[in-house]
């Protein structure tokens, strides 16, 4: 069993689930930041992955 | 890198998080979402205060509560969280002003050594994508987990 003071060292966060959050997922938040998006990956695309790390 | 973060909630799927900040301003609560663009396997992460009488989220309002490196760290353990599950994920980032980009640049440049032990991280410059590096002026962000 890890300790408070490893579980609190990691980089993966413990999450409370909260179904509340749910509604969000169907709202158009942030809707002008994922056109944006889409305009970039639509005009330039991906990176390309360096060979070194694949 | 162990910095000071908030504690995360999430909804299951875990592409929308919740976390409150604290401060001189008071608490503060805000919403982090990845939203998934026309290409299947790539976000846009956003992050904004919520107002808790309207339940609307505000990505422009300036909230300064003193506390902008923990809500940075806070929405890096939430790309940990996501990219956990979600492992093949592009995630694409810009602030909703250049301040905030610059804000973002800041952050990713304190922590590079760190991030990229576990990132790929990418910045936008002259319509190009090209490996991160300190002291470029990036106009938007791209990470994917190694």
């Amino acid at each position: 069993m890890k300790t408070i003071k490893e579980l609190n060292d990691k980089k993966i966060p413990i999450v409370r689930i909260d179904n509340s959050l749910e509604k969000y997922k169907a709202m158009p938040i942030f809707q002008d930041k994922v056109d944006k998006a889409n305009e970039t990956l639509r005009t330039i695309g991906l990176p390309k992955i360096p060979a070194k790390s694949q | 890198m162990n910095l000071p973060r908030y504690e995360l909630k999430a909804e299951k799927s875990l592409t929308v998080f919740e976390f409150t900040s604290e401060g001189p301003k008071g608490q503060i609560p805000k919403i982090v979402k990845f939203s998934e663009t026309t290409l299947k396997g790539f976000y846009n992460l956003a992050f904004g205060d919520k107002n808790l009488e309207s339940g609307e989220i505000d990505d422009t309002i300036v909230s300064n509560n003193g506390d902008s490196e923990q809500i940075l760290a806070t929405v890096v353990s939430a790309v940990y969280s996501f990219t956990e599950s979600e492992s093949e994920a592009w995630v694409y980032a810009t602030g909703s002003t250049n301040s905030r980009t610059r804000l973002y640049r800041m952050g990713i440049t304190k922590y590079l050594d760190e991030i990229t032990q576990d990132f790929l991280v990418f910045g936008l410059r002259d319509n190009e994508w090209e490996e991160f590096k300190k002291e470029i002026e990036y106009t938007a962000f791209l990470v994917k987990r190694k």
